[in-house]
């Protein structure tokens, strides 16, 4: 594990060499307390590493399957922290959810010197993403763990994980800043969730592993996956935004949005945790109450016959917009509807994309949707503490 | 010097630490972003019992400078928060406080003002106080709003004038770094003293009248008195700076800069971007250009002189303004930097641009452009920096084929489905409706796109859907601000394929009057095509606290639209604050648990039963528990609507992040509100009450308790300690079902 710490540079390393920050880039989805853990990496810079730091998240916050951004800064001591701008040029990109790897925008930034956590499925090596990446040199040195995994393991959240792994890669000898921080973060009135949090903390510490690294042998990471590079390039342009920019030249006055129905092309499975509808076509009755339910319009019906009976008939779902909530499952009478693991499911039966449209979208952009809400939840802590959800 | 330690914290969090140690009588306030957590952290305090601080969740921010005013006027120690459009709406207010001279303190936390609605980081709305008779501070770091809110009290005090704390929105109130705070409370009281009142309002041997009837000749005499205030804040500002640097080793003046002594070229900004200026012009320095930066941490009484004897000897001078006064040339800080300049006889070229409007980031590198700009004879003195004119493609796509349409057009041809029928039955004189089947109402087309950005298993657009799947006219939405409203509408998108506005939560329906009234005259003339249009205004999240007046006034009127509320019980938009419709002993970010306190301690409103008092022909209540009622109830309602005057529904709307229970599960969650008679769901039909579902007779009835247990915000009501709590909610909700059955005689 040494190693870790001495690949990256890590926080003194970076410091000492002249550099003016050591800056992190957390990037997450509301709902994994990100927001959260920026703070407490924010906080432990000042109390206990004996820098200077300062922390904030991209007030988008909370709000439960919006990508959210975090930001900390550390310097030197004795230095004032005085820009108050996103942090630009990462030297450590977190990223908390996996469904955020195919999103440009997280990657901004990045070059040979950022080094990248990244989470991953249980005995998964690299994601195509990360390959890519790589492959194109468009970052230095990656470093996974099973987060969700550990989390679930250890009864704490994803982001006391990130925290443990963030802590190693950042190359801090020992844990024992981290736990202090925690103990402050986390209060004393929830021990049994401390010790949990503590026990995700420390794994998440140890279990981090090199992925694989520009010192890595044959460097080419991407092309010892066996990744053909006429492959990357096409799933790229894929993921590129398709619509023209609006900007005072062409944008209609008054912010008038002409565009109806336009939030359409948002791909929206990122908000998902796990977990996914599953159709089973022969038991449906097609009372409509999951279409009555599901807040998505994810539920495609048509003019058909069912029983002999002309009726409304349920073709499918449209899982570009399904958020994973289960609200259909839930209400189902006949189990037509039934939980599913996600990763179980890679091709999807059932999947219609929303019939109402008179084209395909040719891109489906960005992860998640855009945020609003900006304090911190009052749950965050506690779903932190003791995670009554 | 007294003993300090070092905090770890934001803007907002250290406004609320300076305002606990001062020890303040009472906070009047409503939340708006980003000053909200101001109120949360000292709610926190409160419920631990570590501050006394009487806390008053007025009903918009007008109500809350109402209570401030009068307890200033009492003679108590008063606080307040706001930002952006709540200023706004309050704004009449403080000329009235500073005119009859009531001190107190009030932190702005500087936000762009609406519309099209933002909630980012710029200063268009401190700039509307400039005229107002308060003294306005500004902070630029997060040490600045601690020091300055103390500062600003004493300031306050002595000139008999409320003052402003302002600082900038998310970039100071929400970014966390270190600072420092005086160990002991006692320090900090002992720095602003004893309240003292020349006239107490509350001395009944005494009494006096405050807010005289006033013409000429005498108000001008006012005015004059209010002036010499503010001359003599100008003259003591400098001695508070001086006895609270003795106090806490930061020495402050009214106007702050950086190498400004030699430098040719200066940039003069406010708040956190001066911050990012000061890297900026060290770093230049070290490439041998002699430029300088300045700030001002006095807007009233405005430092012109101090100003002019900073930067007043350089020879180009850019001053960068984060909002515009529109047609003058620039922003009001430079508006007025450049008359202090001529005034004291600068011959420096001076030059504005403004900048940041709606949070945008300013960057290093950014200062660095502007002092380029500042000596760059071919660039315009005004202009606006940042901005875009229009970007390309940018991964080869063909544009006009994006540019169709992705949907038809929901004209009523299509949303005709004849699921649903609402007829006038002319014997019984009231509405019927047939249909209203789960499977043939999934035939109608969307009026609302999917792809919005609502959590997981959010209640909204499952209510919105059930409304309009009953709807079968053509709909045009009025939406006050709100979670619907912004996970729909994230320019550059858009969930609706409908005819759309929003206006802010004061507002709704009375707007959309104003729309309803304008279709007709269009229809009369020929204009548009005639036939049936349902005007339906969505508010929810506590709007129709704020939004009460002018919904009831649109109903007094008998305008014909549809109110419809979906009722999540918080104001869920900002991240769940307390609002009038939060039930009893809920914690929400403004009614913590604790020691000291139980979560919310009043009712939650009867908004139907207000409603109904207007005398409306159709108020009604639903839920999605109850699909197939809530559906015909839609219908009716149009039928209404469209025919005869305003109608009312409300649902009770899930709100799984801050309910703080399981998305799957909501339904059932709704179910138990209605089977525990916490929300009945009923009707009131031109007068005539009639419950649309009884748990009592269906055998359905359960305790509160058993509700309230299935959610986190209210789920420590289990607890043998809240028991009283309990039974107060118990008692309250049978009151008001008996009352509602006796009603349906």
């Amino acid at each position: 594990m040494e190693q870790i710490a001495k690949k990256s540079g890590g926080l003194r390393g970076t410091l000492e060499s002249g550099k003016e920050y050591y800056e992190i880039r957390l990037e997450s989805i509301g709902g994994l307390g990100a927001n959260l853990c920026g703070k407490m990496l924010g906080e432990l810079g000042v109390k206990y590493l004996d820098v200077n730091s300062s922390s904030f998240s991209s007030y988008g916050s909370e709000k439960t399957g919006t990508p959210v951004k975090g930001f900390i800064r550390y310097c030197q001591k004795e230095k004032e922290i005085r820009v108050h701008y996103p942090v630009v040029e990462p030297d450590l990109l977190v990223v908390f959810h996996q469904a955020l790897l195919k999103d440009d925008g997280v990657w901004k930034g990045c070059s040979q010197d950022t080094s990248v956590i990244i989470t991953l499925e249980p005995r998964q090596d690299q994601p195509k993403e990360l390959r890519e990446r790589l492959f194109d040199g468009q970052i230095g040195t990656c470093y996974g763990l099973e987060a969700q995994k550990i989390a679930m393991e250890s009864h704490s959240r994803i982001n006391v994980v990130m925290l443990g792994a963030v802590l190693k890669v950042m190359g801090i000898e020992s844990l024992e800043a981290g736990e202090q921080i925690c103990r402050d973060t986390l209060g004393k009135k929830y021990p049994d969730a401390l010790k949990a949090n503590l026990e995700g903390m420390r794994r998440g510490y140890e279990e981090v592993r090199l992925l694989s690294g520009k010192e890595a042998p044959g460097d080419k990471a991407g092309a010892k996956a066996g990744v053909d590079a006429k492959d990357i390039a096409e799933d790229k342009l894929a993921a590129k935004t398709a619509d023209k920019v609006w900007g005072y030249d062409n944008a209609p006055i008054g912010g008038i949005n002409p565009r109806f129905g336009s939030t359409v092309i948002s791909d929206l499975s990122p908000s998902r945790q796990g977990y996914i509808p599953l159709f089973i076509k022969e038991r449906c009755i097609n009372c409509g109450l999951c279409h009555s339910t599901c807040p998505d319009m994810v539920f495609q019906f048509a003019k058909g016959e069912y029983k002999g009976r002309e009726m409304m008939v349920n073709q499918g779902l449209d899982y570009y917009h399904c958020k994973g909530c289960l609200r259909c499952v839930d209400v189902c009478p006949v189990n037509a509807l039934v939980r599913g693991v996600e990763s179980e499911h890679p091709r999807k039966e059932y999947f219609i994309p929303n019939q109402e449209l008179l084209r395909m979208p040719k891109y489906y952009e960005e992860a998640g949707s855009d945020g609003y809400i900006t304090s911190e939840s009052y749950l965050t802590e506690k779903r932190m503490e003791g995670g009554e959800v | 010097m007294k003993n300090q330690v070092m905090e770890y914290a934001s803007g907002n969090e250290m406004a609320a630490i300076a305002i606990k140690q001062i020890g303040y009588d009472l906070m009047g306030y409503y939340p708006i972003t980003p000053s909200t957590q101001i109120a949360e952290n000292l709610d926190i305090m409160r419920a631990n019992g570590e501050t006394d601080l009487v806390m008053v969740a007025a009903e918009g921010e007008h109500s809350a400078a109402g209570i401030c005013y009068g307890a200033a006027v009492a003679g108590g120690r008063v606080i307040n928060a706001t930002s952006a459009n709540g200023l706004l709406y309050a704004l009449e207010q403080f000329p009235v406080q500073s005119g009859t001279r009531y001190p107190m303190v009030m932190n702005v936390v500087c936000r762009t003002v609406s519309g099209p609605l933002s909630i980012k980081g710029d200063h268009s709305d401190i700039m509307y106080l400039l005229n107002t008779g308060w003294p306005i501070l500004f902070a630029n770091t997060v040490q600045q709003v601690y020091d300055f809110n103390i500062i600003a009290l004493k300031l306050a005090e002595q000139v008999k004038l409320p003052v402003v704390v302002a600082y900038d929105g998310f970039f100071t109130s929400h970014q966390k770094g270190r600072c420092l705070r005086f160990a002991e409370d006692e320090d900090v009281r002992n720095y602003v003293g004893k309240k003292q009142e020349e006239y107490p309002f509350l001395d009944l041997e005494h009494p006096i009248t405050v807010g005289s009837y006033m013409n000429e000749p005498d108000i001008i005499n006012n005015r004059y008195q209010l002036h010499l205030a503010m001359e003599e804040a100008d003259r003591l500002l400098p001695q508070l700076f001086a006895s609270y640097k003795e106090l806490s080793g930061r020495e402050y003046g009214k106007v702050e800069g950086i190498h400004c002594g030699d430098a040719q070229n200066m940039l003069v900004l406010l708040g956190s971007s001066y911050d990012t200026s000061i890297d900026a012009v060290e770093e230049m320095r070290k490439d041998g250009q002699r430029v300088g930066a300045a700030t001002l941490h006095v807007l009233r009484p405005f430092p012109g002189k101090e100003l002019f004897e900073l930067i007043g000897r350089g020879d180009n001078i850019l001053v960068a303004d984060r909002q515009d006064s529109y047609g003058a040339g620039g922003g009001n800080l430079s508006l007025e930097v450049r008359a202090a300049m001529q005034k004291f006889g600068s011959s420096a070229k001076i030059k504005s641009l403004v900048y940041g409007l709606g949070g945008k980031d300013f960057f290093k590198e950014d200062a660095k452009a502007m002092l380029e700009w500042a000596k760059d004879l071919t660039r315009p003195d005004f202009a606006y920096y940042g901005v875009t004119a229009a970007e390309g493609s940018t991964g080869g796509v063909d544009f006009k084929a994006e540019e169709q349409p992705l949907f038809a057009p929901v004209t009523g041809d299509r949303t005709h489905i004849g699921a649903t029928e609402a007829k006038m039955d002319e014997q019984t004189k009231q509405v019927k409706v047939t249909g209203g089947n789960l499977n043939a109402v999934t035939a109608m087309p969307g009026r609302i796109a999917p792809g919005h950005g609502a959590c997981p298993g959010c209640g909204i657009p499952v209510n919105l859907n059930l409304l309009l799947r009953g709807i079968e006219d053509p709909v045009v939405f009025l939406f006050q601000t709100g979670c619907g409203m912004i996970v729909t509408t994230a320019y550059p998108k858009t969930s609706f394929k409908v005819p759309y506005v929003h206006n802010l939560f004061q507002n709704g329906a009375a707007t959309l009057s104003g729309v309803a009234e304008i279709c007709y005259r269009k229809q009369k003339r020929g204009e548009i095509p005639p036939g049936d249009i349902i005007f339906i205004m969505v508010s929810g999240d506590g709007g129709l606290d704020i939004g009460m007046g002018s919904a009831i006034g649109t109903a007094l009127r008998g305008h014909r639209l549809l109110i419809f509320e979906y009722d999540n019980g918080g104001y869920m938009n900002t991240g769940y604050q307390l609002s009038y419709s939060t039930p009893l002993g809920a914690k929400s970010s403004t009614s913590h648990v604790g020691k000291a306190q139980y979560g919310k301690t009043f009712f939650h409103k009867d908004m139907p039963k207000i409603m109904a008092a207007t005398g409306i022909p159709y108020v009604a209540t639903v839920a999605e528990s109850n699909p197939a009622d809530f559906i015909k109830k839609a219908a009716k309602a149009a039928y209404y609507a469209k025919t005869t005057g305003t109608a009312y529904v409300k649902a009770i709307s899930a709100c799984p992040l801050n309910w703080n229970d399981k998305p799957a599960t909501e339904r059932k969650v709704i179910e138990a509100a209605v089977n525990c008679c916490y929300f009945p769901l009923y009707e009131v039909e031109q007068g005539v009450t009639r419950l649309s579902y009884d748990p009592e007779k269906s055998g359905k009835k359960i305790p509160v308790l058993d509700w309230l247990s299935m959610m986190g915000r209210t789920r420590h009501l289990q607890k043998e300690e809240y028991k009283d709590v309990v039974e107060q909610i118990q008692q309250e909700i049978d009151a008001r079902f008996l009352d509602l059955k006796k009603r349906t005689l």
